[in-house]
């Protein structure tokens, strides 16, 4: 492991994506390489197609690159198996969708308990009413799903992804599904508990405004790496 | 942990109602495996029992030459209870009247199983008790008591022996059902024989030793006594299997399995696509879990703990429901039956319990198999792993535990084979109807304009996924159908045996010159009354003149030798006759031709049991003269009726050649006792035998599983209902989207939910339509192969599988789906979320 490999939370190098269709192989992501910093804030941008939600897989460990290397807080994901993967997104990673994933059977603080509960946390419930409480939910513990409004659901979910002080969240489109004031109100959360926790914010948008808040602005297009804007510095090999 | 986070989302899905249709399935298999198998097994424990009281034994022992004593003692070594018996007629005397009377002598432990009716004077009430007369005393039947003119405490003269007559017998439970010697009985003790002096060397007289005991004891002693026996000696089971109850009981019993086979075979269905369904909507739970780190061995942990929670609880409600129910309907057969019904052994909780557990396992092996493999990346692509849901191998895994689960409750592969390849050509016309729908389906868009136009279009459009739910709708009508059809045509035919005007009285032993008064006396007295049939005892003595016995020596195995020396040992009824009577069927040659040869028409059960063939001579002995007869035909014989049947009918020309008694049977009223009374004083030699009780308790055990198979039938409609409704739970998520998609393009409420009316009518007539098809079909097999009707197409159903199935489909599909329907748009896509 590199000197760089430590400081960098996040380091890519040669990433491609294949996938093999009717018609033949098909390049996804081609050659992608970069850093992120610990607490940094990144944003991936492209058009629809373009790669980032499968960069955004493969750099949580939820897929398997087909060439390349992502170290993830020291871990070389491709020598790891899936059981190991899923050992490190509970320790390291948290997550938050579009389409909010929450559970339906259970309740909004049971959604949040989650993740600890799986990590076998004795203090799960601890844990789950101060993010509850920090997202303003504190009133819809025993909410189902259901009973909650999108912004609700999606702020729960939130509250879920810190659970356990991740050092690394990943955001995909997360304000996609909800009207422009609670989109508004999410971004806020996501970007104040990322300051508060020092956690670093790999966020997948192609709301140009979104991006704009984030330190750095990964531009895919075409399944590769087009550009990076704001002119913070990461390497480009 | 695990455990923790696996019982809270386990009650969150039981209160959610998602493990409900699995529970029930699983629940309805097993107490239907249990109550079916229960009751089944009560049944034919209680049939055994009665069978054993036929021959008054567990087993009987028959010779016309006396039995080497070591076969008594040897019996009593292997710990059985054991009776001796003589049967010969002998003269009695009495008041200067000689009559020829069938005397049945007996040792004090007679009767081994059953009990002996009797009266103490002709006017008293009947009684039962365990044991025969006392020596020195005998017991004559109520014929007896007119011919000779005699009463209870009289004296008789029986050869040379004088008695005291002590009872008025009316019943032993070994009592011939019908025989020559008719109403002319005498029960005399085993001690007395001596004083009677009647048999003596070259007398002609049956022996017999009856048995009883334990299954273990039976076969242990009857394999140290199969290598002794000769071939005059015949080893006789139970179950008589020619008895009109015994044949009723056992179909029943057939209709009972076959309906346990059906509501196995739809909760099999429900169970299958409920399991699938489940774990589908289990998909993003756990691709979210093992995003959030949740390991393999965890959820698969989790979901293992819910399928045993949900299999363990459905199985003991099964057990418990199933074991009320038999217990009712134990509880109302044994009080019509008169009797206590034995209690099951461990068979059926085994049985059902294994069935559940295979259920569970088998059903929800795969779906759940495809759950554990659900990628984490689902979360982000949303239709990753739907592909898994409907694999060969879970149909094919489906398929063989349904066969092998039929097989297991049936133990008949045959009724197995053709109930399930029914079903497999009903899923490949449906299949195919499906396809062809799809095809159609493509080439048409969603047209909104009226609500049939929309039903039509969403069927074709949806036709693929539609092909499912069709094949499981017509599953459940066709089974539904199958039993309704089967129960109707039973019953029907068991009406037919026993109708309301049955005749409930046979009259023997007629003499030809009291044949013509006997028809005026029927005639003056109203009483309806049946042909009179000619009739006299032979025996089959040689077949194509070789010796009966050495034939009989190549018969190999205790089932095949014991039906084949009951069949010739035994001196059957004949007849001749002009034509061929009801209830018999010509299954092989001719009816008699004008050849001047004597024929005969022999019954199918005994061209196997003497290897005869058509066109063979049989040499029957009567009264010491033979008469070489021609074999013409094989009939089929319905001993199910209450009507005389013939072993062997003779060509009409052999009217005339040997001397005869007449037989007719006639409907009596309590009103003609007087006058009966008065005709037999006046033609002492004819006999009647009663059949009025054999008549009721037929007609009260028909009526009683009319009610068993009515109480089954119920249970597969619940099957087949829950079928319909897992399957149209499974659908609700599309159905839901499309609802949402009209209602956004402004569809009108009322376009919508009769457009999903008639969607379900369609797809209910349909299903309907098929299921009647197949079903009549595999209805012709199985009535002619399992029940032994006579198979016949029911167009009536041609009707009724569409219209029953339109409304059922209908009603459940409507029901489940407007519920959903009266939520707002906003709720619903919140429900899909």
């Amino acid at each position: 492991m590199s000197v760089r490999s430590q400081l960098n939370v996040i380091q890519v190098s040669g990433l491609s994506k294949c996938v093999s269709t009717l018609e033949g192989s098909l390049t996804i992501l081609s050659d992608i390489n970069f850093a992120v910093k610990s607490g940094e804030s990144v944003a991936i941008v492209g058009a629809s197609g373009s790669g980032k939600s499968t960069l955004l897989s493969l750099l949580a460990g939820l897929d398997v690159a087909s060439q390349g290397e992502i170290y993830l807080d020291g871990d070389a994901l491709s020598t790891l198996d899936e059981e190991a993967r899923a050992r490190v997104r509970a320790e390291k990673v948290g997550f938050v969708f579009q389409s909010f994933m929450l559970v339906q059977s259970l309740t909004a603080l049971e959604n949040v308990m989650l993740p600890a509960e799986l990590a076998g946390d004795h203090d799960a419930k601890i844990q789950a009413l101060s993010l509850l409480e920090k997202v303003g939910l504190s009133h819809r513990l025993a909410h189902y799903p259901s009973q909650l409004s999108g912004g609700e659901q999606q702020r729960v979910a939130i509250a879920r992804a810190f659970v356990g002080s991740p050092k690394i969240l990943f955001a995909d489109e997360p304000s996609a599904n909800l009207d422009s004031k609670n989109g508004y109100l999410i971004e806020s959360l996501l970007f104040d508990l990322n300051k508060q926790n020092g956690t670093t914010l790999i966020l997948v948008t192609h709301d140009e405004q979104l991006a704009k808040q984030c330190q750095r602005i990964l531009h895919i297009e075409g399944g590769q790496l087009e550009k990076i804007s704001e002119g913070v510095p990461v390497d480009v090999d | 942990m695990w455990i923790k986070l696996a019982f809270k989302l386990f009650s969150r899905e039981l209160r959610r109602g998602e493990l409900t249709i699995i529970f029930a399935a699983i629940a309805l298999a097993v107490l239907t495996v249990f109550s079916l198998s229960s009751i089944t097994e009560r049944i034919s424990l209680n049939i055994e029992q009665k069978s054993s009281d036929f021959i008054a034994a567990d087993r009987r022992l028959s010779s016309n030459h006396a039995f080497e004593p070591e076969f008594l003692n040897n019996a009593k070594l292997h710990g059985l209870e054991t009776a001796q018996m003589l049967v010969f007629d002998s003269m009695l005397f009495a008041n200067n009247e000689l009559v020829l009377g069938a005397v049945k002598a007996v040792t004090n432990a007679y009767p081994l199983r059953g009990k002996i009716t009797i009266k103490d004077t002709l006017i008293n009430q009947t009684y039962e008790v365990d044991e025969g007369p006392k020596t020195g005393s005998v017991w004559l039947s109520e014929g007896l008591f007119y011919t000779l003119n005699v009463k209870v405490g009289d004296e008789v003269e029986l050869g040379a022996g004088v008695f005291i007559i002590s009872k008025v017998l009316v019943n032993e439970p070994d009592a011939p059902f019908f025989s020559l010697s008719g109403n002319k009985r005498v029960l005399l003790n085993y001690d007395d024989i001596p004083t009677t002096k009647a048999v003596q060397p070259g007398s002609r007289v049956f022996h017999r030793l009856l048995f009883a005991g334990s299954k273990s004891q039976i076969t242990n002693y009857y394999a140290w006594l199969k290598p002794q026996l000769r071939n005059n000696q015949n080893w006789e089971g139970i179950k008589d299997r020619q008895s009109p109850l015994g044949n009723n009981l056992d179909r029943a019993e057939s209709f009972l399995l076959l309906a346990g086979l059906f509501g196995i075979m739809l909760a099999a269905v429900a169970m299958a696509v409920s399991a699938k369904r489940y774990c589908e909507r289990q998909y993003d739970p756990v691709a979210m879990m093992k995003t959030l780190g949740g390991s393999r061995v965890t959820i698969r942990n989790i979901f293992l703990l819910h399928l045993s929670l949900v299999t363990i609880f459905s199985i003991i409600a099964g057990l418990v429901i199933g074991f009320v129910l038999q217990y009712i309907g134990a509880g109302y057969l044994a009080q019509f039956m008169g009797t206590e019904l034995p209690q099951s052994g461990f068979r059926p909780w085994l049985l059902s319990t294994f069935i559940g557990v295979i259920c569970a396992l088998m059903f929800s092996l795969k779906p759940l198999l495809d759950l554990f493999d659900i990628p984490p990346l689902r979360v982000l692509r949303r239709n990753l792993g739907d592909t898994l849901a409907l694999s060969r191998i879970h149909i094919t895994v489906s398929l063989m535990t349904i066969f092998v689960l039929m097989w297991l409750f049936s133990g008949e592969i045959v009724t197995t084979l053709i109930l399930f390849g029914s079903t497999l050509l009903v899923i490949a016309i449906l299949f195919g109807i499906s396809r062809l729908l799809f095809s159609v389906g493509r080439r048409l868009g969603l047209r909104p304009g009226s609500s049939w136009s929309l039903a039509i279009a969403t069927l074709q459009k949806r036709a693929n996924a539609n092909a499912i739910q069709l094949i499981s709708f017509a599953l459940a009508i066709k089974l539904m159908l199958f039993l309704v059809v089967l129960k109707n045509d039973m019953i029907s035919d068991w009406q037919m045996q026993v109708p309301e005007d049955a005749p409930n009285m046979f009259v023997i032993n007629i003499a030809e010159q009291e044949v013509e008064p006997l028809k005026l006396f029927f005639r003056d007295n109203e009483i309806p009354h049946e042909a009179f049939y000619p009739v006299f005892s032979g025996r089959v003595d040689a077949v194509n003149g070789e010796e009966f016995a050495r034939r009989l020596s190549k018969q190999e195995g205790e089932e095949k030798d014991k039906d084949a020396r009951e069949g010739v040992s035994r001196e059957p009824n004949l007849t001749w006759l002009d034509n061929l009577p009801e209830g018999n069927e010509i299954i092989e040659g001719q009816w008699f031709s004008d050849s001047d040869e004597i024929e005969v028409s022999v019954f199918d059960g005994w061209k196997d049991a003497l290897d005869l063939t058509l066109g063979d001579t049989l040499t029957i002995l009567v009264n010491e003269q033979k008469f070489n007869v021609k074999v013409t035909s094989f009939r089929k014989v319905n001993w199910g009726t209450l009507k005389p049947n013939f072993v062997m009918i003779l060509s009409p020309n052999m009217a005339g050649k040997v001397p005869v008694t007449y037989f007719s049977a006639a409907q009596l009223q309590d009103s003609n006792t007087k006058n009966i009374s008065q005709l037999l004083q006046r033609y002492p030699t004819i006999s009647m035998i009663d059949i009025k009780s054999q008549i009721e308790q037929a007609q009260s055990i028909i009526s009683q599983v009319t009610l068993a198979i009515g109480f089954v039938l119920s249970i597969v409609l619940i099957s087949g209902g829950l079928v319909l409704v897992s399957q149209v739970q499974a659908s609700l998520a599309e159905r839901i989207q499309e609802v949402v998609i009209l209602r956004t393009l402004g569809a009108k409420g009322r376009l919508i939910k009769l457009a999903t009316l008639y969607e379900f009518l369609l797809l209910g007539a349909i299903s309907g339509l098929v299921a009647a098809m197949i079903s009549d079909i595999a209805l012709l097999v199985i009535q002619q192969q399992l029940f032994n009707l006579d198979g016949r197409l029911h167009p009536y159903i041609w009707l009724l599988g569409p219209v029953s199935g339109a409304t059922f489909v209908a009603i459940i599909g409507y029901v489940m789906v407007a519920k959903t329907m009266r939520q707002n748009t906003q709720g619903l896509l919140r429900k899909l979320s």
